[in-house]
Protein backbone atom coordinates (compact mmCIF):
# COMPACT_ATOMS: atom_id res chain seq x y z
CA UNK A 1 0.00 0.00 0.00
CA UNK A 2 0.99 3.39 -0.72
CA UNK A 3 0.29 6.87 0.96
CA UNK A 4 -0.96 9.70 -1.37
CA UNK A 5 0.28 12.89 -0.78
CA UNK A 6 -2.53 14.73 -2.69
CA UNK A 7 -3.71 16.26 0.63
CA UNK A 8 -3.77 16.40 4.16
CA UNK A 9 -5.86 13.19 4.21
CA UNK A 10 -2.72 11.49 3.30
CA UNK A 11 -4.79 7.91 2.18
CA UNK A 12 -2.67 4.84 2.95
CA UNK A 13 -4.86 2.38 1.05
CA UNK A 14 -3.45 2.94 -2.63
CA UNK A 15 -2.89 -0.32 -4.14
CA UNK A 16 -0.31 -0.31 -7.31
CA UNK A 17 0.69 -2.60 -9.67
CA UNK A 18 3.98 -2.16 -12.06
CA UNK A 19 5.53 -3.31 -14.78
CA UNK A 20 9.13 -2.40 -16.12
CA UNK A 21 9.46 -0.36 -12.99
CA UNK A 22 7.09 1.80 -13.61
CA UNK A 23 3.30 2.66 -12.36
CA UNK A 24 1.00 0.50 -14.46
CA UNK A 25 -2.15 0.54 -12.32
CA UNK A 26 -3.65 2.22 -9.29
CA UNK A 27 -6.45 1.93 -7.12
CA UNK A 28 -8.46 4.05 -4.48
CA UNK A 29 -6.52 7.38 -5.82
CA UNK A 30 -9.09 10.49 -6.14
CA UNK A 31 -9.22 12.63 -8.77
CA UNK A 32 -6.81 15.15 -7.22
CA UNK A 33 -4.27 12.22 -6.32
CA UNK A 34 -4.15 10.85 -9.54
CA UNK A 35 -3.19 13.99 -10.96
CA UNK A 36 -0.58 13.88 -8.68
CA UNK A 37 1.20 10.53 -9.83
CA UNK A 38 0.82 11.63 -13.53
CA UNK A 39 2.80 14.71 -12.78
CA UNK A 40 5.49 12.46 -12.58
CA UNK A 41 5.88 12.75 -15.79
CA UNK A 42 5.06 16.01 -16.09
CA UNK A 43 6.93 19.40 -16.16
CA UNK A 44 10.26 18.29 -13.91
CA UNK A 45 12.10 20.80 -12.72
CA UNK A 46 16.00 20.92 -13.17
CA UNK A 47 19.13 21.99 -11.89
CA UNK A 48 19.81 25.67 -13.05
CA UNK A 49 21.41 29.07 -11.93
CA UNK A 50 20.24 32.59 -13.97
CA UNK A 51 18.13 29.73 -16.11
CA UNK A 52 21.11 27.30 -17.26
CA UNK A 53 20.53 24.37 -16.35
CA UNK A 54 23.83 23.27 -14.30
CA UNK A 55 24.55 20.21 -11.94
CA UNK A 56 23.15 19.52 -8.72
CA UNK A 57 25.94 20.23 -6.77
CA UNK A 58 26.46 23.53 -8.26
CA UNK A 59 22.68 24.58 -7.55
CA UNK A 60 23.55 23.82 -4.10
CA UNK A 61 26.65 25.69 -3.91
CA UNK A 62 24.75 28.80 -5.47
CA UNK A 63 21.59 28.20 -2.77
CA UNK A 64 24.16 28.01 0.20
CA UNK A 65 26.24 31.23 -1.21
CA UNK A 66 22.64 32.95 -2.45
CA UNK A 67 21.46 32.51 1.53
CA UNK A 68 24.59 32.75 3.43
CA UNK A 69 25.30 36.05 1.76
CA UNK A 70 21.77 37.55 2.97
CA UNK A 71 20.87 39.78 5.45
CA UNK A 72 17.51 38.96 6.13
CA UNK A 73 16.90 35.14 4.39
CA UNK A 74 13.20 34.39 4.24
CA UNK A 75 12.78 30.53 4.08
CA UNK A 76 8.56 29.69 2.95
CA UNK A 77 6.78 26.75 1.69
CA UNK A 78 6.77 23.46 4.24
CA UNK A 79 3.53 22.31 3.84
CA UNK A 80 4.77 20.14 1.08
CA UNK A 81 7.14 18.88 3.22
CA UNK A 82 8.10 15.78 5.43
CA UNK A 83 7.98 15.95 9.04
CA UNK A 84 11.93 14.97 8.99
CA UNK A 85 12.75 17.88 6.20
CA UNK A 86 10.49 20.49 7.88
CA UNK A 87 13.00 19.55 11.39
CA UNK A 88 15.93 20.59 8.98
CA UNK A 89 14.43 23.43 7.44
CA UNK A 90 13.85 25.29 11.05
CA UNK A 91 17.08 24.12 11.97
CA UNK A 92 18.26 26.20 8.77
CA UNK A 93 16.41 29.26 9.59
CA UNK A 94 18.07 29.16 12.54
CA UNK A 95 21.57 28.90 11.68
CA UNK A 96 21.00 31.50 8.87
CA UNK A 97 18.84 33.66 11.54
CA UNK A 98 16.35 33.34 8.60
CA UNK A 99 12.71 34.55 8.87
CA UNK A 100 10.48 31.42 8.44
CA UNK A 101 7.00 31.07 7.47
CA UNK A 102 4.64 28.64 5.42
CA UNK A 103 1.27 28.19 3.77
CA UNK A 104 -1.26 28.59 6.71
CA UNK A 105 0.86 31.99 7.00
CA UNK A 106 -2.36 33.12 4.58
CA UNK A 107 -4.56 30.00 5.31
CA UNK A 108 -5.28 27.86 7.86
CA UNK A 109 -3.30 28.89 10.54
CA UNK A 110 -5.30 31.38 13.07
CA UNK A 111 -7.35 28.29 13.35
CA UNK A 112 -4.59 25.88 13.45
CA UNK A 113 -3.12 27.59 16.39
CA UNK A 114 -6.30 27.25 18.70
CA UNK A 115 -6.77 23.75 17.74
CA UNK A 116 -2.80 22.97 18.54
CA UNK A 117 -2.64 25.04 21.72
CA UNK A 118 -5.73 23.04 23.19
CA UNK A 119 -8.52 25.64 22.93
CA UNK A 120 -10.35 24.18 20.26
CA UNK A 121 -11.52 20.34 21.17
CA UNK A 122 -10.67 17.91 18.08
CA UNK A 123 -10.89 14.66 17.73
CA UNK A 124 -9.24 12.22 15.39
CA UNK A 125 -11.04 11.23 11.52
CA UNK A 126 -11.28 7.89 12.31
CA UNK A 127 -13.32 8.88 15.48
CA UNK A 128 -15.34 10.87 13.33
CA UNK A 129 -15.94 7.59 11.02
CA UNK A 130 -16.80 5.58 14.33
CA UNK A 131 -18.45 8.10 16.54
CA UNK A 132 -19.81 11.45 14.70
CA UNK A 133 -23.95 12.11 13.93
CA UNK A 134 -23.97 15.55 13.09
CA UNK A 135 -21.04 17.05 10.52
CA UNK A 136 -20.74 20.76 9.90
CA UNK A 137 -19.14 21.60 6.74
CA UNK A 138 -18.14 25.38 6.88
CA UNK A 139 -16.86 27.17 4.58
CA UNK A 140 -14.91 24.10 3.28
CA UNK A 141 -15.70 21.80 -0.27
CA UNK A 142 -14.19 18.36 0.82
CA UNK A 143 -16.06 16.86 -2.30
CA UNK A 144 -13.42 19.48 -4.09
CA UNK A 145 -10.56 19.73 -1.87
CA UNK A 146 -9.90 16.45 0.18
CA UNK A 147 -12.11 14.16 -2.32
CA UNK A 148 -12.12 10.83 -0.24
CA UNK A 149 -12.97 12.66 3.43
CA UNK A 150 -16.70 11.94 3.30
CA UNK A 151 -16.31 8.89 2.10
CA UNK A 152 -13.22 7.29 3.88
CA UNK A 153 -14.04 9.20 6.87
CA UNK A 154 -16.92 11.70 7.66
CA UNK A 155 -20.27 11.32 6.06
CA UNK A 156 -20.58 7.72 3.47
CA UNK A 157 -18.76 5.30 5.90
CA UNK A 158 -20.55 3.08 8.63
CA UNK A 159 -18.72 3.06 11.42
CA UNK A 160 -18.79 0.90 15.39
CA UNK A 161 -21.48 3.57 16.22
CA UNK A 162 -22.88 4.52 13.18
CA UNK A 163 -23.74 0.96 11.44
CA UNK A 164 -26.04 2.52 9.13
CA UNK A 165 -24.19 5.34 7.62
CA UNK A 166 -25.32 8.02 6.14
CA UNK A 167 -28.95 6.93 4.97
CA UNK A 168 -29.84 6.68 8.66
CA UNK A 169 -26.98 8.07 11.24
CA UNK A 170 -25.46 10.89 10.12
CA UNK A 171 -26.21 14.12 9.47
CA UNK A 172 -24.49 16.59 6.92
CA UNK A 173 -25.14 20.61 7.32
CA UNK A 174 -23.11 22.79 4.48
CA UNK A 175 -22.74 26.04 5.21
CA UNK A 176 -21.57 27.79 1.71
CA UNK A 177 -21.80 31.07 -0.25
CA UNK A 178 -22.00 29.01 -3.02
CA UNK A 179 -23.43 25.61 -4.38
CA UNK A 180 -20.38 23.54 -4.11
CA UNK A 181 -20.41 19.87 -4.84
CA UNK A 182 -20.30 19.28 -1.05
CA UNK A 183 -23.23 21.48 -0.36
CA UNK A 184 -25.41 19.16 -3.05
CA UNK A 185 -24.38 15.94 -1.11
CA UNK A 186 -25.67 17.74 2.31
CA UNK A 187 -29.02 18.51 0.41
CA UNK A 188 -31.82 20.06 2.50
CA UNK A 189 -28.40 20.71 5.25
CA UNK A 190 -27.45 23.42 2.91
CA UNK A 191 -27.66 26.96 4.58
CA UNK A 192 -26.56 30.06 2.06
CA UNK A 193 -25.29 32.59 3.57
CA UNK A 194 -23.89 35.98 2.05
CA UNK A 195 -20.13 36.39 1.74
CA UNK A 196 -18.68 37.77 4.46
CA UNK A 197 -21.50 36.57 6.55
CA UNK A 198 -20.14 34.31 8.93
CA UNK A 199 -20.15 36.24 12.04
CA UNK A 200 -23.88 37.09 11.33
CA UNK A 201 -24.38 33.30 10.93
CA UNK A 202 -22.48 32.37 14.26
CA UNK A 203 -25.01 35.04 16.22
CA UNK A 204 -27.98 33.34 14.59
CA UNK A 205 -26.70 29.94 15.47
CA UNK A 206 -25.98 31.00 19.16
CA UNK A 207 -29.49 32.51 19.53
CA UNK A 208 -31.25 29.35 18.14
CA UNK A 209 -29.28 27.13 20.39
CA UNK A 210 -30.34 29.40 23.15
CA UNK A 211 -34.19 28.92 22.75
CA UNK A 212 -34.25 32.41 21.36
CA UNK A 213 -35.28 33.80 17.88
CA UNK A 214 -32.29 34.38 15.39
CA UNK A 215 -32.05 37.74 14.08
CA UNK A 216 -32.52 36.70 10.25
CA UNK A 217 -34.59 38.90 7.56
CA UNK A 218 -35.36 36.23 5.72
CA UNK A 219 -38.22 34.21 7.48
CA UNK A 220 -37.72 30.68 6.00
CA UNK A 221 -33.72 31.03 7.21
CA UNK A 222 -35.26 31.89 10.34
CA UNK A 223 -37.38 29.16 10.74
CA UNK A 224 -34.65 26.15 9.42
CA UNK A 225 -31.92 28.26 11.68
CA UNK A 226 -34.46 27.00 14.65
CA UNK A 227 -34.88 23.81 13.42
CA UNK A 228 -30.49 23.46 13.13
CA UNK A 229 -30.40 24.13 16.32
CA UNK A 230 -32.56 21.71 17.25
CA UNK A 231 -30.52 19.35 15.08
CA UNK A 232 -27.17 20.22 17.05
CA UNK A 233 -28.74 19.98 20.42
CA UNK A 234 -29.69 16.30 19.83
CA UNK A 235 -26.22 15.33 18.32
CA UNK A 236 -24.40 13.19 20.21
CA UNK A 237 -21.06 13.53 18.29
CA UNK A 238 -20.96 16.62 16.28
CA UNK A 239 -18.42 17.51 14.10
CA UNK A 240 -17.44 21.14 12.67
CA UNK A 241 -14.93 21.18 9.32
CA UNK A 242 -14.24 24.40 9.22
CA UNK A 243 -12.49 25.49 5.20
CA UNK A 244 -11.46 28.68 3.70
CA UNK A 245 -14.69 29.90 3.50
CA UNK A 246 -14.77 30.62 7.50
CA UNK A 247 -11.38 31.11 7.57
CA UNK A 248 -11.14 34.06 5.34
CA UNK A 249 -14.51 35.40 6.47
CA UNK A 250 -13.02 35.86 10.18
CA UNK A 251 -9.02 35.63 9.44
CA UNK A 252 -7.65 37.14 12.97
CA UNK A 253 -10.67 38.05 14.36
CA UNK A 254 -11.16 33.78 14.56
CA UNK A 255 -12.18 33.93 18.44
CA UNK A 256 -15.39 35.14 17.30
CA UNK A 257 -16.16 31.20 16.76
CA UNK A 258 -15.40 30.45 20.08
CA UNK A 259 -18.54 31.12 21.85
CA UNK A 260 -20.49 29.07 19.61
CA UNK A 261 -17.94 26.04 19.80
CA UNK A 262 -18.24 26.67 23.89
CA UNK A 263 -21.76 26.70 23.54
CA UNK A 264 -22.20 23.46 21.10
CA UNK A 265 -20.27 21.43 23.71
CA UNK A 266 -22.60 23.15 26.49
CA UNK A 267 -25.57 21.02 24.68
CA UNK A 268 -23.51 18.48 23.65
CA UNK A 269 -20.15 17.00 22.72
CA UNK A 270 -18.90 18.88 19.53
CA UNK A 271 -15.21 18.38 18.07
CA UNK A 272 -13.24 20.94 15.41
CA UNK A 273 -11.06 19.65 12.44
CA UNK A 274 -9.93 22.42 10.44
CA UNK A 275 -9.82 21.63 6.12
CA UNK A 276 -6.25 21.29 5.47
CA UNK A 277 -5.18 21.59 2.21
CA UNK A 278 -1.66 20.59 1.64
CA UNK A 279 -0.43 17.57 3.13
CA UNK A 280 2.00 18.33 6.05
CA UNK A 281 0.70 22.29 6.76
CA UNK A 282 0.07 20.94 10.37
CA UNK A 283 3.29 18.96 10.50
CA UNK A 284 4.83 22.26 10.07
CA UNK A 285 2.67 24.14 12.48
CA UNK A 286 3.01 21.36 15.09
CA UNK A 287 7.28 21.07 14.52
CA UNK A 288 7.59 24.95 14.73
CA UNK A 289 5.20 25.33 17.91
CA UNK A 290 7.58 22.73 20.06
CA UNK A 291 10.64 24.43 19.12
CA UNK A 292 9.73 27.93 19.20
CA UNK A 293 5.79 28.59 20.71
CA UNK A 294 4.36 29.55 17.73
CA UNK A 295 2.99 28.06 14.88
CA UNK A 296 4.26 29.89 11.89
CA UNK A 297 5.76 33.89 11.11
CA UNK A 298 8.83 33.50 13.21
CA UNK A 299 12.07 35.29 13.12
CA UNK A 300 15.42 33.50 14.17
CA UNK A 301 17.91 37.03 13.58
CA UNK A 302 17.25 37.91 16.84
CA UNK A 303 17.00 34.85 19.26
CA UNK A 304 12.87 33.70 18.72
CA UNK A 305 10.71 37.11 17.44
CA UNK A 306 7.01 36.33 16.47
CA UNK A 307 4.33 38.66 14.91
CA UNK A 308 2.36 39.55 11.94
CA UNK A 309 5.83 41.42 10.52
CA UNK A 310 7.28 38.02 9.26
CA UNK A 311 4.39 36.83 7.91
CA UNK A 312 5.38 36.13 4.23
CA UNK A 313 2.96 38.75 2.54
CA UNK A 314 4.70 41.48 5.28
CA UNK A 315 8.46 39.97 5.05
CA UNK A 316 8.35 40.16 1.17
CA UNK A 317 9.28 44.03 2.09
CA UNK A 318 12.51 43.34 3.77
CA UNK A 319 14.12 40.32 2.76
CA UNK A 320 16.72 40.28 0.21
CA UNK A 321 17.05 36.72 -0.02
CA UNK A 322 14.09 33.85 -0.52
CA UNK A 323 14.21 29.93 -0.09
CA UNK A 324 10.60 28.64 -1.74
CA UNK A 325 10.29 24.85 -0.84
CA UNK A 326 6.75 23.20 -2.24
CA UNK A 327 5.02 25.81 -3.04
CA UNK A 328 4.28 27.86 -6.08
CA UNK A 329 4.47 31.28 -4.01
CA UNK A 330 4.30 33.41 -6.96
CA UNK A 331 0.71 31.90 -8.27
CA UNK A 332 -0.62 31.70 -4.57
CA UNK A 333 -0.32 35.54 -4.04
CA UNK A 334 -1.86 38.41 -5.30
CA UNK A 335 -0.02 40.02 -7.95
CA UNK A 336 1.08 42.92 -6.46
CA UNK A 337 2.68 41.01 -3.92
CA UNK A 338 4.16 38.47 -6.25
CA UNK A 339 5.94 41.29 -8.63
CA UNK A 340 7.52 42.62 -5.15
CA UNK A 341 8.63 38.71 -4.87
CA UNK A 342 9.66 38.22 -8.62
CA UNK A 343 12.52 41.15 -7.78
CA UNK A 344 14.38 39.33 -4.65
CA UNK A 345 16.63 36.36 -5.69
CA UNK A 346 14.82 33.15 -5.24
CA UNK A 347 16.47 29.54 -4.37
CA UNK A 348 13.05 27.30 -5.72
CA UNK A 349 12.94 23.61 -4.33
CA UNK A 350 10.40 21.50 -6.10
CA UNK A 351 9.45 18.86 -8.06
CA UNK A 352 7.67 20.66 -11.05
CA UNK A 353 8.21 23.77 -13.17
CA UNK A 354 6.21 26.22 -11.68
CA UNK A 355 5.74 30.36 -11.70
CA UNK A 356 8.06 30.72 -8.81
CA UNK A 357 10.53 28.04 -10.26
CA UNK A 358 10.74 30.16 -13.69
CA UNK A 359 11.68 33.63 -11.63
CA UNK A 360 13.89 31.92 -9.55
CA UNK A 361 17.60 32.42 -9.71
CA UNK A 362 18.53 28.61 -8.44
CA UNK A 363 16.25 25.92 -8.91
CA UNK A 364 16.65 22.75 -7.48
CA UNK A 365 14.67 19.69 -8.57
CA UNK A 366 13.25 17.47 -6.08
CA UNK A 367 11.42 13.91 -5.35
CA UNK A 368 7.68 13.76 -4.57
CA UNK A 369 6.80 12.76 -1.44
CA UNK A 370 4.90 9.57 -0.95
CA UNK A 371 5.72 8.65 -4.60
CA UNK A 372 9.86 9.28 -4.37
CA UNK A 373 10.58 10.04 -0.72
CA UNK A 374 9.29 8.55 2.46
CA UNK A 375 9.20 10.22 5.57
CA UNK A 376 6.44 10.65 8.00
CA UNK A 377 3.75 13.67 7.93
CA UNK A 378 0.94 14.77 10.21
CA UNK A 379 -2.79 14.42 8.77
CA UNK A 380 -5.05 17.28 8.62
CA UNK A 381 -6.11 15.36 12.35
CA UNK A 382 -2.86 15.12 13.81
CA UNK A 383 -2.25 11.55 13.36
CA UNK A 384 1.28 10.58 11.95
CA UNK A 385 1.23 9.21 8.98
CA UNK A 386 4.81 6.75 7.74
CA UNK A 387 4.90 6.45 4.37
CA UNK A 388 7.56 4.87 2.03
CA UNK A 389 9.32 5.77 -1.53
CA UNK A 390 7.10 3.71 -4.44
CA UNK A 391 9.26 4.01 -6.93
CA UNK A 392 12.95 4.71 -7.74
CA UNK A 393 13.99 7.93 -9.23
CA UNK A 394 16.82 10.19 -9.60
CA UNK A 395 15.72 13.13 -7.96
CA UNK A 396 16.64 13.81 -3.96
CA UNK A 397 14.52 14.43 -1.19
CA UNK A 398 14.48 17.76 0.31
CA UNK A 399 15.78 16.22 3.46
CA UNK A 400 18.80 15.04 1.34
CA UNK A 401 18.83 18.91 -0.66
CA UNK A 402 18.35 20.94 2.75
CA UNK A 403 20.95 18.68 4.33
CA UNK A 404 23.20 19.93 1.45
CA UNK A 405 22.35 23.22 1.65
CA UNK A 406 22.75 23.20 5.53
CA UNK A 407 26.57 21.97 5.00
CA UNK A 408 27.52 24.52 2.86
CA UNK A 409 26.22 27.56 4.43
CA UNK B 1 -19.25 50.14 -23.04
CA UNK B 2 -21.32 48.31 -20.03
CA UNK B 3 -20.06 47.32 -16.68
CA UNK B 4 -21.77 45.35 -13.95
CA UNK B 5 -19.81 45.54 -10.23
CA UNK B 6 -19.69 42.04 -8.46
CA UNK B 7 -18.16 40.83 -5.75
CA UNK B 8 -15.89 37.75 -6.63
CA UNK B 9 -15.61 34.90 -4.13
CA UNK B 10 -12.85 32.31 -5.15
CA UNK B 11 -13.66 28.97 -4.95
CA UNK B 12 -11.74 25.30 -5.54
CA UNK B 13 -12.44 22.78 -8.01
CA UNK B 14 -11.37 19.33 -8.40
CA UNK B 15 -10.90 18.97 -12.21
CA UNK B 16 -8.69 22.08 -11.71
CA UNK B 17 -6.78 20.98 -8.72
CA UNK B 18 -6.17 18.19 -10.94
CA UNK B 19 -5.08 19.65 -13.51
CA UNK B 20 -2.53 21.59 -11.72
CA UNK B 21 -0.88 18.72 -10.28
CA UNK B 22 -0.35 17.38 -13.36
CA UNK B 23 1.40 21.55 -14.57
CA UNK B 24 0.43 24.96 -14.26
CA UNK B 25 1.47 25.83 -18.38
CA UNK B 26 -1.08 23.21 -19.62
CA UNK B 27 -3.87 24.72 -21.55
CA UNK B 28 -6.49 22.21 -19.48
CA UNK B 29 -5.41 24.37 -16.29
CA UNK B 30 -5.99 27.55 -18.11
CA UNK B 31 -9.62 26.63 -19.42
CA UNK B 32 -10.18 25.14 -16.06
CA UNK B 33 -9.27 28.39 -13.81
CA UNK B 34 -9.22 31.79 -16.74
CA UNK B 35 -13.03 31.68 -15.71
CA UNK B 36 -15.64 33.83 -13.98
CA UNK B 37 -19.17 32.20 -13.31
CA UNK B 38 -21.71 35.39 -13.50
CA UNK B 39 -25.63 35.74 -12.66
CA UNK B 40 -27.37 35.67 -15.64
CA UNK B 41 -29.13 39.06 -15.56
CA UNK B 42 -25.18 40.70 -14.96
CA UNK B 43 -24.82 38.62 -18.22
CA UNK B 44 -27.17 40.08 -19.78
CA UNK B 45 -26.30 43.83 -18.71
CA UNK B 46 -22.94 43.50 -20.42
CA UNK B 47 -24.32 41.66 -23.37
CA UNK B 48 -22.39 38.79 -23.03
CA UNK B 49 -22.91 35.39 -23.35
CA UNK B 50 -21.78 32.04 -21.73
CA UNK B 51 -18.60 31.28 -23.09
CA UNK B 52 -17.44 34.59 -24.30
CA UNK B 53 -14.67 36.45 -23.00
CA UNK B 54 -14.55 39.47 -20.33
CA UNK B 55 -12.32 41.96 -18.62
CA UNK B 56 -12.29 41.51 -14.97
CA UNK B 57 -10.63 45.04 -13.29
CA UNK B 58 -9.79 45.86 -9.78
CA UNK B 59 -7.59 48.18 -8.17
CA UNK B 60 -5.44 45.38 -7.92
CA UNK B 61 -5.21 44.16 -11.45
CA UNK B 62 -7.06 43.44 -14.90
CA UNK B 63 -7.29 39.75 -16.55
CA UNK B 64 -9.45 38.74 -19.27
CA UNK B 65 -11.36 35.36 -18.72
CA UNK B 66 -13.64 33.09 -20.22
CA UNK B 67 -17.83 33.98 -18.32
CA UNK B 68 -19.93 31.34 -17.94
CA UNK B 69 -23.26 31.46 -16.60
CA UNK B 70 -23.54 30.32 -13.04
CA UNK B 71 -25.08 27.28 -12.19
CA UNK B 72 -26.48 28.22 -8.73
CA UNK B 73 -30.13 27.32 -8.43
CA UNK B 74 -31.02 31.39 -6.82
CA UNK B 75 -30.47 34.66 -8.85
CA UNK B 76 -27.28 36.45 -7.33
CA UNK B 77 -26.36 39.43 -8.55
CA UNK B 78 -23.72 41.21 -7.77
CA UNK B 79 -21.73 37.85 -7.07
CA UNK B 80 -19.64 36.12 -9.02
CA UNK B 81 -16.93 33.09 -8.40
CA UNK B 82 -13.64 32.36 -10.09
CA UNK B 83 -11.64 29.46 -9.11
CA UNK B 84 -8.66 30.13 -7.25
CA UNK B 85 -5.62 30.42 -9.15
CA UNK B 86 -2.88 33.05 -11.22
CA UNK B 87 -6.27 34.60 -12.76
CA UNK B 88 -8.07 35.24 -9.95
CA UNK B 89 -4.67 36.56 -8.16
CA UNK B 90 -4.29 39.58 -10.82
CA UNK B 91 -7.20 40.87 -9.33
CA UNK B 92 -6.61 40.72 -5.42
CA UNK B 93 -5.64 43.65 -3.23
CA UNK B 94 -2.42 43.85 -1.41
CA UNK B 95 -3.73 45.50 1.11
CA UNK B 96 -3.27 42.71 3.49
CA UNK B 97 -4.74 44.56 7.08
CA UNK B 98 -4.49 43.45 10.31
CA UNK B 99 -4.22 39.56 9.55
CA UNK B 100 -2.06 40.11 6.90
CA UNK B 101 -3.62 37.58 4.80
CA UNK B 102 -4.92 38.88 1.56
CA UNK B 103 -8.83 39.44 0.82
CA UNK B 104 -9.24 36.28 -1.87
CA UNK B 105 -12.73 35.43 -1.58
CA UNK B 106 -14.17 38.94 -1.45
CA UNK B 107 -13.02 41.02 -4.06
CA UNK B 108 -14.74 43.74 -5.45
CA UNK B 109 -14.49 44.27 -9.28
CA UNK B 110 -16.15 45.69 -12.80
CA UNK B 111 -17.03 43.25 -15.21
CA UNK B 112 -17.01 44.22 -18.84
CA UNK B 113 -17.57 42.48 -22.46
CA UNK B 114 -14.17 42.30 -24.37
CA UNK B 115 -12.94 40.94 -27.24
CA UNK B 116 -9.65 40.08 -26.83
CA UNK B 117 -8.63 36.39 -26.04
CA UNK B 118 -8.43 34.93 -22.60
CA UNK B 119 -4.60 35.99 -20.26
CA UNK B 120 -2.36 32.97 -21.11
CA UNK B 121 -0.45 32.10 -18.22
CA UNK B 122 2.69 33.40 -19.96
CA UNK B 123 0.91 37.02 -20.58
CA UNK B 124 0.61 36.92 -16.21
CA UNK B 125 4.17 35.94 -15.84
CA UNK B 126 5.47 38.70 -18.23
CA UNK B 127 2.86 41.04 -15.77
CA UNK B 128 4.43 40.32 -13.07
CA UNK B 129 7.78 40.19 -14.30
CA UNK B 130 7.34 43.93 -15.87
CA UNK B 131 8.67 45.62 -13.18
CA UNK B 132 11.98 43.96 -12.58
Amino acid sequence: MAVCTGCSLLCDDIELEFEDGKISLTKNLCRKGEGRYRSLREDRLVPAVDGAKVGFDEAISRAAELLGDAENPLLFGWSNSSLEAQRIGIDLAKKLGATIDDTSSFCQGYLMEKVLRGEYPTCTLDEVRNFADVLIYWGSDPSSSQPRHMSRFSYFPRGEKRQRGYDEDRTAIAIDVRKSPTVVIAADGFFRIPPGGDAEFIEALLAALGGKIPKVKDKKMKKKILKLGSTLRKAEFGVVFPGLGLIYSLKDEIDKLTPLITRLNEVSSYKLIPMVGHYNMRGFNQTLLEETGHINRVSFKDGVEHGTQFAVTEAVNDCDALMVIGSDLISALPAAISKKLARIPTVAIDPHRNLTTDMARVTIPSAISGLEAGGSALRMDGVKVEFEPVIKSGYRSDVEILSRIMEAV
Amino acid sequence: MAKVEVTIVTYRDIFQEEAKEIGRYSDEYRDLSALILLDRGDMKLIKTEDGQTVQVETDGGMVVVTARLSEEDEEHPGLAFMPNSPWSNQLVSEDTGTSKIPEFKRIKAEVSATDKDVDTISELVERIRADY
